[in-house]
Parts: structure tokens; sequence; C-alpha cells
């Protein structure tokens, strides 16, 4: 009934019908591919500047000063031809009208004025391909493949700046340690402001700033604390923007044992003072195991002074191991201290969850038991799904280094798993990835903050992800969060991961350097491998080794020649999976987020460059809707299972949100806080609250709010 | 009667007796569902301000004016003047509830406002609102209803109008604009507008049926009479308010459609039959879908959501800490 009174060219309207009913209460699937097809008929292919050969257009974009020249040389005119014609035979096209308007809106190079389109999808793909292969015309060919048949793709930064002669950096994330000095919180907001610029995201680590009212230079009272630190940086992420692309985006960090944990905290209460309120900086909690004992016991928690802390060990607070020395600290009466209930720290944060999603958790003491590398994990970044070891730098009164430390960067890509699975050759589409991302690394160098330039260099860390799997999942007709749903997870994520640290084996064979530490690692003394030596990664049930008929899993024996290549050759990547949450990159692949359960059948999404749109769930049709049950729905546990499978295969972290309806109250957060905890997550993302409508106040027919 | 009334002895309000359960149900919702415009980072509109024609924007300005006088007029004049009429004392105090975010709302224009525009622009719009015609007569035909004196129930018809009806020809621009990737961040700070207007007019709709039910079959037509044609004489300044705001930019028509369906769904607050046939009030899409707060999963750089909650605080007991 709707469709006569809708414009046939309002590819909005067309869109937007995904959210409401039809007459028989089917979901209109048609409907959004007619947006898309309308918004290539109406609007894409109409501001498509044309050429009419593939070299007038190279020529053209090269001289123009779009395409960076460097890249184009490293490879012959012939094999362009070849790569560019073997990528146009895919006839790719976009299924749904978000990918396609996403990739139109924020991606694809476009004439200064931002008027016209320089470049289809195939163009990107391939332009990304070339840059990241460096003239090997093979690795070229391969990453092309990969990309475009939609088995990887790359993180934003990569696949939006590759190949572009004026662009930000390929990388996505920076972590950065801020020591208790002015030197260094000066040194970064100054790093926080050059890295934003590059469109990377930012997270720093506050903890080792001394508390509001601790003393400097034996004055008492005279300090401000975290808070203004956090004010100025939220101010300068505000100011700093990629050309416009990407608003400046940060994170920051705070062990729960420092004494502004509880202002840190109300920084994002609904009522909070205009002169403390934090808008758009995202807040992460580091919480190690001590918490939840003192909170079992229902005692108080102490909080430390970091400035004493730093004086008494001689390292910062962030160096040490709260929960080894807790009770050393508390009887140390050197080291000032305050106390907040345990329960009531933890409420608190439940609370702050419900009125703003934040803060984020890591759980210290589970990071630091599951890191293979020697060294301290103290924070993590905008997304949680980083977890590296860093080192502290020391200034000059003039702002230069007096000892270069360590900071961390790290260039993520995602796997598609269904698009991987259907792919036969897993192997293969995981050392693609790996050499892809690691081609990022040793572009990168980032002279402006020579702390991270020098982490990237020893480390060459990367970040493998995966999404789409409830697309997958469901697709296969199994439920997210079942025994068989986890059971996938946790072969497949083995799999991912025996791959991986072949191909970093690999790498280092044909590098001869392996990352910074590596004899100091568990890869180099082999206990890393003890779990996957002593027993199985297998398919158990048979609907799970249907999953994998046809292809190879690593076995026992596998991976103890894995153990004794690795312990005589090394590893090039000191660090090599990360889980993110895939936003814009899955609706350009076509996948659920991540590796969450969807959020709606049909998700509602918003952001500045975009507005409104509607996105339907991948594979879903109006036949197999029961395996599309949202993360509402299926509630938190089974969410959490399926990440503790996974987890115990990914060196760093996993982005999780947790999802509520919001007659959930703050025990129901607390409780799934202690169940994450205690299977091993690693890190907790959003916190996401879901309100039904009144009943009577309903918009009707809209397929996101009425379940 | 008048005795009782005049040596009537002051009561607490117990919550822990009810009256009417839908009381409670809506306070619980209204103060889980508090908010302030300084949550939304309105700021981060400003380059798609920028973007807009000097038409557009003047537009935008004085739609949002138009806004602000309706959330004035409720804030202290219309929640109040039902507090009288109220049966219980839990009805009162979701009343005052109701006033306060009404001047919630007419406050978050103004930061609308002081993000956006100079103040020239904000004082010309409001000097148009107060000369604008079509504007004054809405605000006049509720007020006048308002009156001190008035039958209650005539008040409560007026303020389900008010509620679920005139502030949509001006809620439909951000919506507009929030479809065309346009001042996002206002437009989530509207639909938390939304939300609030949403259980408003359902609530005083829902007092409005149970005082209708003990009317007689006569007071109830009269009523209903009553109803229908205050609706026309609404309806009618409301086409010419669209006409004059929306016909440049062409999007007359549409809004149009939009009265049609929310005059409905004030009607059917009421527990009355629709009075625009579904032909004419078919939504666009865009618009429509756009409403809806629920489940909207945005990125949490660029914006705030309007999906996020006071949550209800418990403590955890010992039995939650079995580790």
């Amino acid at each position: 009934m709707l469709d006569s009174s809708v414009n046939e060219q309002d590819y909005h309207a067309l869109n937007a019908m995904l959210n409401l009913y039809d007459g028989e209460g089917k979901i209109r699937f048609d409907a959004d591919r007619m947006a898309a097809r309308q918004y290539f008929l109406q609007h894409v292919n109409q501001n498509t500047v044309f050429f009419h050969s593939l070299d007038e257009k190279l020529g053209y974009l090269v001289s123009e000063g779009y395409y960076e020249e460097a890249v184009l040389d490293q490879y012959s005119k012939n094999f362009m031809r070849k790569i560019w014609d073997a990528a146009y035979a895919k006839k790719f096209r976009f299924p749904t009208f978000l990918g396609a308007f996403k990739y139109y809106t924020s991606y694809t190079l476009k004439t200064r004025d931002g008027q016209r389109f320089l470049e289809r999808y195939e163009d990107r793909v391939v332009m990304t391909a070339l840059a990241l292969a460096r003239g090997d015309e093979a690795l070229a060919m391969s990453f092309m493949e990969e990309i475009l048949e939609g088995r990887f793709q790359p993180a934003t930064p990569t696949f939006l700046n590759a190949g572009k002669a004026s662009r930000g950096e390929l990388i996505s994330c920076f972590l950065l340690r801020l020591e208790d000095n002015m030197e260094s919180i000066g040194r970064g907001i100054n790093s926080a402001l050059q890295l934003s610029k590059r469109g990377g995201g930012v997270a720093l680590l506050l903890t080792n700033i001394r508390e509001h009212g601790a003393p400097i230079k034996g004055i008492e009272n005279q300090s401000s604390g975290v808070i203004p630190v956090m004010k100025l940086l939220e101010d300068s992420f505000s100011y700093a923007n990629q050309l416009g692309a990407r608003q400046g985006a940060g994170a920051v960090y705070l062990n729960a044992h420092h004494p502004d944990i509880m202002r840190f905290l109300d920084t994002k209460r609904e009522n909070a003072d205009e002169k403390i309120r934090i808008k758009t900086l995202s807040l992460g909690v580091v919480i190690p195991d001590i918490t939840f004992e003192l909170a079992k016991k229902n005692a108080d928690m102490y909080l430390f002074s970091p400035h004493d802390v730093e004086k008494v060990y001689g390292v910062p607070f962030s160096e040490i191991s709260v929960t080894e020395k807790y009770n050393e600290m508390v009887d140390d009466k050197r080291i000032r201290k305050s106390k907040v209930n345990a329960r009531e720290f933890f409420q608190t944060i439940a609370e702050i969850q419900f009125e703003s999603g934040y803060p984020y958790v890591m759980f210290e003491d589970t990071v630091n038991r599951m890191n293979p590398i020697a060294g301290r994990i103290n924070m993590s970044n905008l997304c949680s799904e980083i977890l590296q070891v860093n080192e502290a730098s020391e200034f000059n009164d003039d702002l230069s280094y007096a000892h270069l430390g360590t900071d961390i960067s790290c260039n993520l890509g995602s796997l598609n798993i269904a698009k991987s699975m259907d792919g036969g050759d897993l192997g293969g589409t995981v050392g693609a990835a790996i050499r892809a991302l690691t081609a990022v690394s040793e572009m990168s160098a980032i002279d402006s903050v020579p702390s991270v330039r020098r982490g990237n260099d020893e480390s060459h860390a990367i970040g493998l992800g995966q999404m789409n799997l409830h697309g997958f999942l469901a697709r296969e007709h199994i439920h997210y969060g079942s025994p068989e749903g986890v059971e996938f997870t946790s072969v497949y994520f083995a799999t991912v991961a025996y791959h991986a640290i072949r191909t970093s084996c690999d790498l280092v064979k044909e590098r001869k350097a392996a990352f910074k530490g590596f004899e100091d690692s568990d890869y180099a003394s082999g206990t890393f491998f003890d779990k996957y030596t002593t027993r199985d990664w297998l398919p158990e049930s048979d609907k799970v080794k249907a999953l994998f008929e046809g292809m190879t899993l690593p076995t026992r024996g596998d991976w103890q020649v894995l153990k004794a290549d690795v312990m005589k050759h090394g590893l090039y990547n000191r660090n090599l999976q990360a889980v993110p949450p895939t936003g814009s990159i899955s609706y350009i692949n076509n996948s659920t987020s991540s590796i969450h359960p969807i959020v709606s059948k049909i998700e509602i999404r918003k952001e500045g460059k975009i507005g409104r749109v509607y996105y339907p769930a991948a594979f879903m049709d109006n036949d197999n809707l029961e395996y599309y049950r949202d993360a509402y729905e299926i509630g938190p546990e089974a969410l959490i299972d399926t990440y503790a499978a996974a987890t115990e295969h990914v060196d760093q972290g996993l982005s999780l949100t947790l999802f509520f309806p919001a007659e959930a109250t703050t025990r129901d957060i607390n409780r799934t806080q202690i169940y994450a905890w205690k299977k091993g997550i690693k890190t907790i993302y959003y916190v996401r609250l879901r309100q039904e409508a009144l009943e009577g106040t309903e918009v009707q027919g809209c397929v996101s709010c009425t379940l | 009667m008048k005795d009782t009334l005049a040596t009537r002895i002051p009561r607490a309000i117990n919550w822990n007796r009810l009256d009417d359960e839908k009381d409670l149900e809506v306070w619980n919702r209204l103060t889980v569902n508090f908010w302030l415009p300084e949550k939304v980072p309105l700021s981060n509109d400003i380059q798609s301000w920028a973007t807009l024609t000097d038409h557009e924007k003047q537009l935008t300005i004085r739609v949002f004016t138009g806004l602000t006088l309706l959330d004035t007029i409720q804030n202290t004049v219309g929640a109040p003047a039902l507090m009288p009429d109220a049966v219980t004392p839990h009805e009162e105090a979701v009343l005052t509830n109701i006033a306060f975010m009404e001047a919630v709302h007419a406050r978050s224009y103004s930061s609308i406002f002081s993000t956006l525009c100079s103040t020239k622009e904000i004082d010309e719009a409001f000097r148009w609102s107060e000369e604008n015609p079509h504007l004054q007569a809405k605000a006049e035909a509720i007020l006048n209803t308002y009156a001190p004196g008035n039958d209650p129930l005539k008040r409560k018809i007026a303020s389900v109008f008010l509620e679920s009806f005139l502030f949509y020809s001006g809620f439909y621009l951000p919506m507009y604009w929030s479809s065309r990737a346009k001042l996002t961040n206002t437009a989530d700070l509207i639909r938390l507008i939304i939300r609030d207007e949403a259980v408003h007019g359902y609530y005083i709709g829902y007092k409005f049926q149970r005082g209708y039910e003990k009317l007689t079959e006569a007071e109830q037509q009269e009523l209903k009479d009553y109803a229908f044609s205050l609706m026309f004489e609404l309806y009618g300044i409301e086409n010419q308010y669209t006409e004059e705001l929306y016909d440049e930019i062409g999007l007359t028509e549409d809004v149009k459609v939009f009265l049609h369906y929310n005059a409905n769904k004030a009607l059917q607050n009421l527990g009355f039959e629709a009075l625009f046939p579904p032909e004419v009030s078919e939504v666009n899409p865009a618009i429509l879908a756009a409403l809806s707060p629920d489940s909207e999963n945005h990125d949490f750089f660029s914006g705030s959501g309007s999906s996020y909650v006071i949550g209800k605080a418990v403590a955890t007991e010992d039995e939650d800490w079995d580790f």
C-alpha cells in the first residue's frame, strides 16, 4: 500500500521501508534492493566521471594528483590491465543499500569539490591491493581476489587511504602512555592532535597521573587530578579531524584503584556539571582481580596515590600489579590512600553504563595472564580489542626524549567468516590477510610520535579480526550461542590462530628478523603451544564436522611442527589477532558486525556522514528469521560463552558489547560482568540498552521496534 | 460537599497504595527517560549546519522557535492547568514531571540555537514567532481551552492535541534532515523530545478516557463533537502554517500527510476513531522509520544516541559474588 505513495526515485524512502512490515507482515527486502538499484541509477552513475580506457583513467588520476604515482610505477602496464580486467570480470554488486551508500559516501575517491565520483568499488579494491603488495604481482592479485570476493576486508583507514596521493595514515589505532609529569602530559596532548589529524583513534593511559589534591613539589593540595587532563583531551579531539573525513576520537583508561576513579566515572553522569562533563571522550576502567575478591568479601577497596606508589616502588603505578602488591601497599604508610566500598564501585560502574554506555572494562590480570609477550599490559584502546605491552618515555626540559619508550599502534583487518569458509582455503585466506596487514605495518612510520614509530618498527604488531559470525551461523541454521555455535567458534579461531602464527613464521624466514623481545616470549620458550599440543581443537559434533568438510584442520602433530619451527626461527609479528567491532566495513562487506549477535533484524544505523539508514542482517530472508534472534533476545550469557571460546585463541582482545533491556537493573549488569570475568573474557566494550516503546506509543508496523 | 473540600487535610503521597497502576508505570517510564540537552554533542552538527542554504537555516530556526513556544505553553500553562483536575495524588506527581520535562524541552531548543546560530538570527526568529499569525492562532486556541473554569476533559483534549499533533509539523523537519544525513545530533535531541511527548500524549489521553467513560452518552457526544471541531480548527491553522513554512523547499505535501497521520494518533490517544483515511496518511517511510528511537546503532564517536536511560540501581548480593 505504501508503495504507491513512495516516489520511485527516493532511495532513502525505499530503504526506510525495510523497517516497516508490508501488508502480510513480511520484511520488505525487495524495497532495499530497489533502493540500492535506484541509488546507482539516480545518483552514482550520473555523478561518476567517465573515462574511455584504463590508461586514460590512471593517467588522469596520477597527473591530477589523486593517485600516488609511486604505487602504480611498481607494476607493468600489462599487469595493471590484467588485474583491473580480472577485478571487473567479477561483476561485483552491493547487495544492500547501506553497503553502496556507505561506500560512495565515505570511501570512494571523489573530485576535490566532493561532487563527482572518480572510483568504483573495483578501483578502490585494486588500488588497495597494488599499494599493499608493493610491486609483487602475484601478491597483488591474491589481495585483490581476497578483498573483492569479500573474504578479507582491510580496516577503514587502510581501505579508505591506500593508493591515494593526499591521504591519512593506514593505521587504525594508537595507544599512548602518560606519565606523572607535565612534559609527558603536554607531549601526549600534542601526539593526540597529530594522530587524530592523521585519522586514528587514540587511547591514553591516565593511571600514572597523580590524583586530585596530591602534592606538587611537596606542597600539599596542589594537583587537579585527571579530570582537567580529560577536558583538554576532549577538546583536542574535537579540534582535529582527518580532512573532515572522520571525527577525531579518543579514549582514556584509568585503574580502578586510582584515587580519582569515582570522579572519573561521574564525568558521564546525566546530571554532571558542565565543567566536568565529558561528552565525546570514551572512558575505560582497568580492573584487577583483587577488586573482585574485595567485592566478594563486601570489603572496602583502597585507592592508592600514583605519586606515592611511584616514589616507593621506583616505577609508575601502571607497572605494578595491584593484585600482587595490594596488601603490601595497604600496609605501607608512605602511600596515601582513600577507600570506597568495592560493591558500590561496581554498582557505580553499572549505573554509569546505564546512563552512557561507558566505561569500557579491561580485566587486568586476565589480560596479563594470557599475554604471551614479556612485559605488562596496562591499557586498551578506543575499541578495547588492542592489548599490547608498552614502555614509558622520559623527557628533557625542552620536551625532547631523554629516553624514547614505546607506544602502541595497530592496523586491523577482518575476515568475513562465511566467505572465508565458502572459499575453502582458510589457510590461504589467513595467510594473505596477515601479509596485507604486515605490509601496512612496514609501510607506516609515524614520525610525529616517535614512541609509536619505535613501537611499530620493533613489533610489527597487527590485528586480524573476524566478522559475520552470526550471519554465517544463521545461514547454516545454527543458533548463535548454541553448543554448536560455540563449538564452531572454538574450532574456527584455533584454525585461524594456527595459520596466523604459521604465516608470521614464514615472514620471519623471509625477513630474517623476529620482533624485538621474541626471546623472552612464551613463543620462544614453547609454553604458548602447550594447549595445542596436549589436546585437539577439532570439531566433535556432526553438525560442526559438516561445516568443515573438505577443509584441512591443524592437528596436534601440525601444532608440534609449528612449535619447533617458531622456536627455531621466531615470529615476525609480536601480535597477530584482535577482533574489532567492525562498523562501517561490515556494511560494505555485507556482514553482521564482528562476532556479535545482530542488534536487530533490521539495524538502524546512524552516523554523522550518512544520517539514518536501515540495514538487513546478512543472509536473512523471510524464511530463516528464527535464526536471527537479536542480542537482547539471546541474552548476555550465550554471547559471553561465544566470546570465551574465541578469546582462547586470540592473543590480543575482542570488542565485546553487552546488551540489556532497559528494565534490567545495575545488579543484572554486575552479575554479567562477574560472569564475563569468570569465563576469562579480557575486555568489555559498550553496554547497550534497548527500551521497548510503551504500549500505545510505538510506531506501528515497525520492524526494529515490535519484536 | 463544599465543606469537605475546604477542610481537606494535606495527605502525604503513598506510592505503595495506588488507585491507578498506570500512574506508577508512566512515572517510572518518565523518570527513567530523564535527560538534559547537555548530553547531546550538538556541536558536532556545526559543519553540517554550514551546508544548509540560508533559507533552509531560516526555516529550521523558525520551526524550532515554533516548537519552543508550544513547549513553553505546555510547561507554564498546560501541565499546571491539568493539575487541579488530577483525580489521584500520583497523577499530580506525574504531571509535575511532565511540566518539568516540557521546560527541559523548551531549554533544549535554546541549546540548539546557541550552538548553531548567531544572536541576530535567534532574535529575528523569536520576533517572527511573536508576529506569525498562524503560530499565534494555534497558541491562542490551546490557551483558551486551558483557561480557568473550563471543562477538565476539554483541557485534556487540548493537551493531547498539543502533545500528539501540533508539535509534529515542526518535528518533521529535523527528521527529514537526519534522513538526509544532516543535523543528526540535533535529530537525536528532537527524538528524545518525541520520546517524551509520545508518553505525555498517551498518558493524558488515557486519563481523558477514564473521565470520558463516566459520562452519560449525551455528554460523551458533546465532548466528542468538541474534540473534532477543535481538531478541525487546529488542522486548518496547521495547514496554513505548514504551507507558509514548507512551500519554498517543496515539502508541504509530505508534511501534510504527516499531519494526518499524527492527527489520527492524537484522536486514537483520546480513544476516538481516525479522522483521515489511510490513503492520505501514509507517511514517507524515511520519516516514519526515523521516529523510532529504539535500538539504534550509532557510532559513539560522533553522537550519543537516544536510547540511554537512568538505570535502576540494585545492590549485588553475596550469591552474585560466588566464584
